[in-house]
């Protein structure tokens, strides 16, 4: 999963130029290539799959609007994570439809396996098993909620990061802000992301 | 353990290897030799691992079609408000310009009410020229010098020079020569009746004016020298008593009736004032200045009587013209 983001600066330039020239078939190519990413992280984000879905959609149509300004300064991959982190924290901070609420709500004890997981991940003794939390439809469910309970800034490093797969530089180009900062805000979310979990196994 | 922010840092950055190769083996040396590092470093890795493996989510399978109808719907958006727009606008052009066009004819139509009230014939009167006409042809302006000159129209001389000589006889002579004699008289009649003599010239101004001109010579004989300037046929002449040949000179030389008989009335004054006036007896002398008897004299002297034309009979130019003149000489003997 960490290789994805290493790999996919492979045909963009061509596909850009193309696309550039009117040729709509690249651009469709270019979308095919990353609705499904750009979807994850804007859904990651929002918490929303309806919103996530209008969100990606907006953020491809700025593209095909923009793609003519496009001077490939920065890469078109984190360009097009640009456009669509933009727009997700602009619709995060407008709206009120957060995953804080919805996670007051809803929340509930975890129990059985489910606690039993996430204690291995809070252990101190012994890491994680990455296979067992996928398996577990209800550790993600919750993890995503905790997820959501970041700051919106901690929230997108963290996506970033951690389940786009990008390097800091990269997350540095797309927030626009400094490689320190990065550093600094992603060791922050895990931290933080941390406290929260503790808090729900007391 | 209190979680140390700087460690957390550095212990992030390992776990997503954005460390360089000597930090990391130092992270790695803390964590070997520091329990409390390893247990940190173990409770981010897991955090990291529980959000990695959260399961990717898959755009919906229709979000390319949503997205070719997004860009329809804001073509069609876009392209139906211009044309609207542009419509509108059009209509709102037209509109502007009737409107100015219309703004325009009723402004031509007030301005044309207003000049025909101006210029439009008043029903029963004399049709009148256009303001901006003068009817009347220009007239010279005026010097603002002083009153326009009025042409003069010279109606002549016409004097009667009444004379007393003792010396009848020899002055009879010296005057007949001088009539005879002044080639310019058109016209000379000679009347002779005991003491008295008659002589009738008639000519011009210049011809007269040199006669009186002659007479000076034989001056100092008369015992008395009037003469009458006549204006008008029927109108009483002015009389100059003890005239004196510049006197005459003056009188004749005017360019006109009225001039003569102003500078007549003039010095007909000035000699009566002489007369009148104490000191008379000294006026001779007055007369001849270069006498150089006037200190002698008792009598307080008399400033000389100045005409508003000096006397001197050099500045007086012949008159020109050929306005007629006469002049009637009657010469009579005084008992003296």
């Amino acid at each position: 999963m960490y290789l994805r983001a290493a790999n996919i600066n492979i045909d963009d330039s061509v596909l850009v130029q193309q696309s550039q020239t009117g040729d709509t078939a690249a651009m469709e190519r270019l979308i095919l290539k990353y609705q499904n990413r750009i979807y994850n992280v804007i859904l990651k984000m929002c918490g929303n799959p309806d919103d996530a879905a209008e969100l990606a959609q907006e953020a491809f149509v700025k593209v095909i609007e923009s793609i003519d300004k496009f001077q490939g300064k920065s890469s078109f991959y984190t360009w097009l994570f640009r456009i669509a982190v933009n727009l997700t924290l602009n619709h995060c901070q407008r709206s009120s439809r957060t995953a804080t609420r919805s996670l007051d709500a809803e929340e509930t004890e975890p129990n059985g396996e489910t606690a039993r997981v996430l204690r291995d991940c809070l252990s101190d003794e012994r890491a994680v098993d990455p296979a067992a939390v996928a398996q577990s439809r209800e550790i993600c469910e919750l993890a995503k909620k905790y997820l959501l309970q970041l700051e919106e800034p901690q929230r997108a490093v963290v996506v970033l990061r951690d389940i786009e797969g990008m390097d800091y530089a990269q997350i540095a180009d797309v927030l626009n802000i400094e490689l320190g900062t990065v550093r600094s805000r992603l060791s922050r979310a895990r931290s933080n992301l941390r406290e929260i979990l503790e808090s729900m196994l007391k | 353990m209190k979680p140390n922010p700087n460690l957390d840092e550095l212990l992030s950055s390992f776990i997503d290897g954005e460390l360089s190769p000597r930090q990391r083996t130092e992270v790695q040396r803390m964590a070997a030799h520091d329990p409390a590092v390893a247990r940190r470093l173990r409770q981010l890795q897991n955090c990291r691992t529980l959000v990695c493996a959260l399961p990717p989510a898959e755009a919906p399978g229709d979000l390319l079609e949503q997205i070719r109808q997004s860009l329809e719907r804001k073509t069609l958006l876009q392209e139906q408000p211009v044309t609207a727009r542009r419509s509108a606008g059009v209509v709102h052009l037209m509109f502007r310009r009737f409107v100015a066009a219309a703004a325009m004819i009723a402004l031509v139509g007030v301005l044309g009410v207003v000049v025909y009230q101006i210029v439009a014939p008043v029903p029963g009167m004399q049709t009148l020229s256009p303001v901006a006409v003068n009817p009347h042809p220009p007239q010279p302006v005026p010097d603002l010098g002083g009153p326009a000159p009025v042409p003069v129209v010279d109606r002549g001389f016409s004097g009667r020079l009444e004379l007393a000589t003792a010396a009848f006889a020899q002055v009879d002579a010296f005057v007949q020569r001088a009539v005879e004699s002044f080639g310019s008289v058109e016209t000379a009649h000679r009347e002779m009746a005991g003491d008295r003599r008659v002589y009738r010239v008639v000519g011009t101004r210049d011809s007269i004016h040199r006669l009186m001109a002659s007479l000076g010579g034989v001056w100092q004989e008369f015992d008395s020298a009037t003469l009458h300037v006549s204006e008008l046929e029927g109108s009483a002449p002015v009389t100059i008593e003890a005239v004196t040949p510049d006197q005459m000179v003056e009188v004749v030389a005017r360019k006109s009736t009225e001039a003569s008989v102003e500078t007549a009335q003039m010095y007909a004054a000035m000699n009566w004032m002489a007369r009148t006036m104490p000191g008379r007896e000294i006026a001779p002398l007055i007369d001849d200045e270069d006498s150089g008897s006037l200190f002698a004299s008792d009598t307080i002297p008399m400033p000389k009587l100045a005409g508003p034309v000096d006397t001197n009979q050099a500045t007086h130019a012949p008159p020109q013209g050929t306005a007629p003149a006469s002049l009637t000489i009657v010469l009579l003997r005084s008992s003296k």
